[in-house]
């Protein structure tokens, strides 16, 4: 073994490319290799079937124990193995060993990323143009996509989520935007409390958020309102609404809309503010030496040195808007014309328990968000370009 | 040499420990699931937790104690996933007790439950039972389950101020309802509570309303052929019971708050208003369940601050009086097993749950069940009431399929009732969405 590692360590030589095979350390690495496997792999078995092995009567600590177990099997059992792999691969002839080395530690990483990753994708492709419980395909292959795409409520669903791209991302670069170049001219306490309160809707969940904007727009019947926006409302003299109803204009969808920005803001306003403090001083100080108005001077040379955080954020909270679904499954479920993609997914999915619709619907969101992405990673690489 | 090792590894994996222990066949029963029989051990999967499986244990002490039989009940909320997937690996309880009986049938359609007719005496329990409970497990003429509680929904609750008003407290029609509602009406008060929100879940308190019309109006039978798909979604019939929902409910002065208040208000807050001074509406419709939402005052004096009266027939309709409703149903998994036969027998007979009704928010469903378990006189009260009902019907969308029964019916009555679509758009829309 110990020679091992004083082989492993020592820099790669041309007389190593040719040395012959080493059946001892094929197999020794080989056995070890499956051995470890497979120890591993029974000790998670036995941590599940057998829990009361690792008991010591008291449910509190039993738990700790087997939870810790679990991670020293897991750790320590992969960083074992992967040594006993290295054995193998070193055993085997120069040219070999040195063109398999690369793969062999790479390989579990991508085999995990394929299992995890790929391979659902690929299945929900595959779904999509399967029947409802996936146990065949349909005929013609086709039809759920056909079929989502005849429903009418689809189409008012894609304008939704359409009229969210155009609306969210934008509005919350702007006040984030707003907010990170306004808090940069307060005094530093008055900044970082302004930033602070902010950032904080950040910290709470979307249902959070849900309940706490469904008391906003609380409508009651009959005269005395406990909505905020009712309050106000009728204060100035109107009339109670019941907001979340009022579908004209997508009224309701833009106030569901309000809670993300509000969610958000705070995540936009962080980055452009660090934004803003790296852009440099003296390319400002140049700027009204040459008599720019403040104005002129955000515009033409502040905003395109921080261009690229702005397209960060940006294309950030497109993504997440694609996705939207709690709250608007959270406050209207969809009804009174507010239903986005991801919730028609859900209820494809959950409620008509139809997967082969479902991953039609998935399909298509897939689709419309790989331009993004595809976009999203050519700018990184511009950006490292730039660099 | 890897071979070997490998098929070492593959065989030397550890086996689980508890597999499916199984009825080994040979007995008459064909459904052979659950644990070892004849064990004195007895496994149960319900669907309720918390206090109502502590009052499920309570009723079930005795028995235990003089039979010797162990009854080990779990729970989960996901009932309706869980018992699928234990009995597609195998792993199913004795019994299990469905709240709704559309997962019941499904496994009836797969071998896996027990006829009752072969372990219980039918005629006996069917002649105590509410008429009709038994057909909601009924497969191809043969009942699968027997209902252990029941839940009663035609129920119309009126607070105490009501009384003052000096109109009647019990009705002979639907029609008698809506005269007396618009004399409400005209005195200045609307006279129905109606809350149709709930979350995601924001609709489902409309189709009571609807099952209740179609059960009146057409009967059981037509509600039947309707539940079952034998009859479009979108049948004359049916848009004629959503278009009286209409106006008894959707007309202007009929209910608090109007046709925007219905949805905005929680279907747990509909009665609030009622328990004001002076009371803003008088009548709320809705299950036995709907106590345990009063405003805590009310609940801890029910019997003087709310009357209840059952929700009448309709005029031109269903004769009889009927009563849409639900119930826990439990079904025997393990044919084999004498003393899972022994709890069966039990629990779905009228000794059973005199504890449990004690605690409250249990209905027998037998209708010799003896009253005076009862916590008070309103629990009392609905249980007569659906003694006495000329024929049960379960909830329809219960009975429908998920998708229909928990979405587009949901869905269809909140378009319904904001106007966003007519009764014959809405049902147009929910048959076509029916599943093939």
């Amino acid at each position: 073994m110990s020679a091992a590692t004083v082989a492993a360590s020592g820099p790669p030589t041309t007389d190593k490319a040719q040395t012959a095979a080493d059946p001892k350390r094929i197999l020794v690495g080989a056995v070890t290799m499956i051995a470890v496997g497979w120890f591993i792999g029974n000790g998670f078995l036995a941590l599940a079937y057998y829990p009361q092995w690792f008991a010591v009567g008291m449910p509190v600590f039993d738990k700790i124990i087997q939870a810790l177990l679990a991670m020293v099997l897991g750790i320590g059992g992969a960083v074992l193995f992967f040594y006993c792999m290295n054995v193998f691969v070193e055993g085997l002839p120069g040219r070999l060993g040195q063109f398999l080395m690369p793969y062999a530690w790479i390989l579990p990483g991508y085999f995990t990323i394929g299992l995890l990753l790929l391979y659902p994708a690929i299945q929900t492709v595959n779904y999509s143009l399967a029947n409802e419980d996936s146990t065949a395909y349909v005929t013609p292959i086709y039809k759920n996509f056909q079929d989502v795409f005849a429903d009418e409520g689809f189409t008012r669903t894609i304008g939704n989520n359409l009229l969210w791209l155009l609306i969210v991302p934008a509005t919350t670069v702007v006040i984030g935007l707003l907010v990170a170049v306004l808090a940069d001219r307060l005094s530093p306490k008055g900044e970082s409390i302004s930033k602070a309160m902010m950032f904080m809707p950040m910290a709470i969940s979307f249902v959070g958020a849900s309940t706490i904007w469904g008391f906003i727009y609380d409508y009651q019947s009959g005269d005395t309102q406990i909505g905020l926006l009712n309050a106000i409302v009728t204060a100035v003299g109107g009339e109670a609404q019941s907001w979340l109803t009022i579908d004209r204009f997508a009224l309701n969808s833009m106030l569901l809309m309000v809670i993300v920005v509000w969610l958000q803001v705070g995540y936009a306003m962080v980055l452009l503010s660090t934004a803003i403090k790296n852009v440099p001083e003296d390319t400002l100080e140049a700027a009204r030496i040459d008599g720019a108005s403040e104005l002129k001077i955000f515009f033409l040379v502040v905003i395109p040195q921080m261009k690229g955080t702005i397209i960060t954020v940006f294309v950030t909270v497109f993504i997440m808007v694609m996705k939207i679904f709690d709250i608007v499954y959270v406050m209207t479920n969809g009804n009174f014309k507010t239903n986005v993609i991801a919730n028609m997914f859900f209820q494809e999915l959950f409620v008509q328990r139809n997967a082969g619709k479902a991953s039609a619907i998935v399909v298509i969101l897939l689709i419309a968000v790989i331009p993004v992405l595809i976009y999203q990673v050519r700018h990184f690489k511009r950006e490292e370009a730039e660099r | 040499m890897t071979g070997v090792v490998l098929s070492l590894a593959l065989t030397g994996c550890l086996q689980d420990p508890n597999p499916r222990a199984g009825g080994t066949g040979g007995g008459e029963g064909i459904a052979q699931g659950g644990s070892t029989d004849g064990d004195k051990v007895v496994t149960v999967l319900g669907a309720f937790g918390g206090d109502e499986a502590v009052g499920f244990r309570e009723s079930l002490a005795k028995f235990e104690a003089e039979s010797g039989i162990k009854v080990e009940y779990n729970n989960s909320t996901d009932f309706t996933t869980i018992i699928k997937a234990r009995v597609r690996s195998g792993d199913t309880p004795d019994i299990a007790i469905f709240p709704q009986p559309g997962g019941l049938i499904e496994l009836v359609n797969e071998d896996q439950i027990q006829a009752v007719d072969t372990y219980l005496n039918y005629d006996e329990i069917n002649s105590t039972l509410i008429p009709g409970f038994l057909d909601a497990a009924r497969v191809n003429g043969r009942v699968y389950g027997a209902p252990m509680r029941m839940a009663v929904k035609s129920i119309v609750w009126y607070p105490e101020s009501y009384k003052a008003t000096g109109k009647p407290t019990e009705f002979a029609s639907v029609q008698e309802m809506q005269k007396v509602g618009e004399e409400l009406s005209a005195d200045g008060t609307t006279p129905w509570c109606v809350g149709f929100e709930s979350g995601p879940g924001t609709g489902w308190p409309g189709t009571d309303w609807i099952e209740e019309l179609v059960l009146r109006m057409w009967g059981p039978d037509v509600y039947d052929q309707w539940t079952s798909h034998k009859i479009p979604f979108n049948d004359e019939r049916i848009v004629q019971s959503f278009e009286e929902m209409d106006k008894l409910l959707l007309a202007d002065g009929t209910s608090y708050g109007g046709r925007k208040g219905i949805l905005a208000t929680a279907f747990g807050d509909a009665m609030n208003p009622a328990f004001e001074s002076p009371a803003k509406c008088y009548w709320m419709r809705q299950g036995n369940f709907i106590s345990g939402f009063f405003p805590k005052p009310v609940q801890a004096e029910l019997d003087t601050a709310v009357g209840t009266t059952v929700f009448p027939p309709f005029e031109g309709g269903f004769p009889g009086q009927p009563i849409l409703g639900g119930g826990d149903i439990a079904a025997l998994f393990n044919g084999d097993d004498p003393d899972a036969i022994e709890v069966m027998k039990f629990m779905t007979s009228d000794k059973f749950g005199g504890e449990w009704a004690k605690k409250g928010g249990w209905l027998s469903p037998h209708k010799t069940f003896d009253g005076s378990n009862y916590p008070d006189e309103t629990t009392r009260s609905i249980a007569e009431m659906a003694a006495n009902a000329d024929v049960f019907r379960y909830d329809g969308s219960d009975l429908m399929p998920n998708a229909v029964g928990g979405g587009t019916f949901w869905s269809g009555m909140v378009d319904f009732t904001s106007g966003a679509k007519t009764a014959q758009q809405v049902a147009d829309d929910i048959e076509k969405s029916w599943p093939q």
